[in-house]
């Protein structure tokens, strides 16, 4: 069984954000929800500045602290590795939200599914075939687009991402790209003194 | 200068991120559970059971009410019951259950001697159990929370219990002063009103060393506590959960003439001071930048 994760190389990011406009799509998510963002953070100081991109996203941890925190059994981790939220138990008590370091779950609010994305107070024929997927007053996270890596295609964010800064794979099998470039590169995953083991790692 | 020091709430920046998940209704939730289970759990020393039955109608509308209005999916509340193994909030969910059952039996029991001996002892001590489990469970909730470092320190469950113990002394102090417990007996009067500024110090070191910890865990820490007692939110942590919740009120305590008004103005000044540091805790809770390690890997 593969343990999916990812790698991003911050060399390579632009901070376009097209990735993050792409999983809203894929995931049809309502206004104010993002699955992944790309920070952007100014380092050094006058004259020598330079601007770098920190592209962020459920970590889907090895040691998740949502899944423990959780009290309904909502959260869950799949064999593969892709922690998950089962909408049908989820009560939106918020503490996985509490308990995530990295701050990448959203609860969804009744305003947030009411308008959509494009003004005038209703959807478009579009968002109101995704907003099926979700109920309000619960808890959702990025699942690595989990029914596309089931049918054997790469995560939305990272098939679209101009740069390929975003490296998706198997990290058990020692072959697999992003688990060479961890070795290659010294791939560090972030906040480590969480202790949470996260699959998503980050190169420069 | 680096950009992650500031606070980026929103935004699409490196920096530290306030915590939105748990507001006022969950903050409300706490006050209760804390002031009625401290309550009841004094007052059941001295078999108070006016004392008793508010605590209980505290915890039960006041603490499952507030989360109840915190809740996304309130229907599915019941659930929470089911993780008990792991989850903090499944524990204090079972202990909320079983205080509401054991301490309305008990209460029963005082009045109408329904149970026999053993039987009413065991469901005294399991409702006392159960309290003291509401006591201290939402500190343990909060400090297992290593995501945010203002709560995350090993004193966040002190200070609930201080809290709970403090809350129990000064409403058992005006909710009994007129029973024949405390108007007969000046001694324990005084005596409840020595606990109440012991805890009052114990508390304010607590807080303070809560907030010391948290300065010094990361930069999440830093900024929480620089929120607290420099920016947007001093103008009331300070005044209210330092200055009229501790100080103040341990003052005026120590000044207390047998007179229920200043009682009551004495618990209604640590009560606010309370329910600003759940709030203001809540507020202030922030997460440490997900990655400045682009910034370390370049320097």
């Amino acid at each position: 069984m593969a343990k999916w994760g990812m790698v991003f190389d911050l060399r390579r990011c632009i901070g376009c954000n097209a990735c993050a406009v792409a999983c809203k799509q894929e995931n049809s998510l309502p206004d104010g929800v993002f699955f992944t963002k790309t920070l952007s953070e100014e380092v050094g100081e006058y004259p020598d500045v330079t601007r770098s991109y920190v592209p962020t996203i459920c970590n889907h941890c090895e040691d998740a602290p949502c899944e423990r925190a959780c009290p309904t059994g909502a959260t869950y981790t799949r064999p593969d590795g892709i922690v998950m939220v089962d909408r049908n138990k989820c009560i939106g008590c918020g503490t996985c939200i509490v308990a995530c370091p990295y701050d990448q779950r959203t609860r969804l609010e009744p305003e947030m599914l009411k308008e959509g994305l494009f003004g005038g107070g209703r959807m478009t024929p579009f968002e109101e075939q995704g907003i099926g997927r979700f109920t309000v007053g619960t808890v959702v996270k990025c699942t690595f687009c989990h029914e596309r890596v089931d049918a054997g295609q790469l995560p939305a964010c990272v098939a679209t991402c101009p740069t390929e800064a975003r490296i998706f794979g198997d990290l058990d099998d020692p072959t697999s790209r992003p688990r060479q470039l961890i070795l290659e590169r010294r791939g560090r995953q972030p906040l480590p003194e969480k202790n949470t083991n996260p699959r998503v790692f980050y190169i420069d | 200068m680096i950009a992650s020091n500031r606070i980026a709430d929103g935004t699409f920046r490196v920096g530290v991120g306030l915590q939105k998940a748990w507001g006022v209704q969950m903050a409300t939730a706490f006050f209760f559970g804390e002031a009625g289970a401290g309550l009841y759990f004094v007052a059941q020393f001295f078999d108070f059971t006016l004392g008793m039955f508010a605590g209980l109608v505290m915890v039960l509308f006041g603490k499952a009410g507030g989360h109840i209005l915190h809740l996304g999916q309130p229907l599915r509340g019941w659930r929470a019951l089911t993780k008990v193994r792991s989850s903090w909030v499944s524990r204090g969910l079972a202990a909320i259950v079983l205080f509401v059952v054991a301490g309305a039996l008990h209460l029963i029991d005082l009045r109408a001697g329904v149970l026999p001996a053993g039987v009413s002892q065991l469901v005294a001590a399991l409702a006392l159990a159960a309290c003291f489990v509401i006591m201290i469970y939402q500190g343990f909730a909060m400090s297992h929370s290593t995501a945010i470092a203002l709560w995350s320190g090993g004193l966040m469950p002190i200070a609930s219990l201080t809290y709970a113990l403090l809350n129990g002394v000064l409403l058992t102090l005006v909710l009994g002063f007129d029973a024949p417990f405390l108007a007969e007996r000046p001694d324990t009067v005084r005596l409840l009103q020595v606990l109440a500024v012991a805890l009052m110090l114990y508390g304010l070191v607590t807080v303070l060393s809560l907030l010391h910890g948290a300065r010094h865990a990361s930069e999440a820490g830093r900024q929480s506590v620089a929120l607290l007692l420099q920016g947007g939110f001093a103008r009331w942590f300070v005044p209210l959960v330092i200055g009229v919740g501790f100080v103040f009120s341990a003052l005026m305590m120590l000044a207390a003439p047998p007179d229920f008004a200043w009682m009551l103005a004495v618990a209604g000044l640590e009560l606010a001071g309370y329910y600003a540091f759940r709030v203001l805790m809540f507020k202030a809770g922030s997460y440490d930048p997900a990655l400045s390690l682009a910034y370390r890997f370049r320097h």
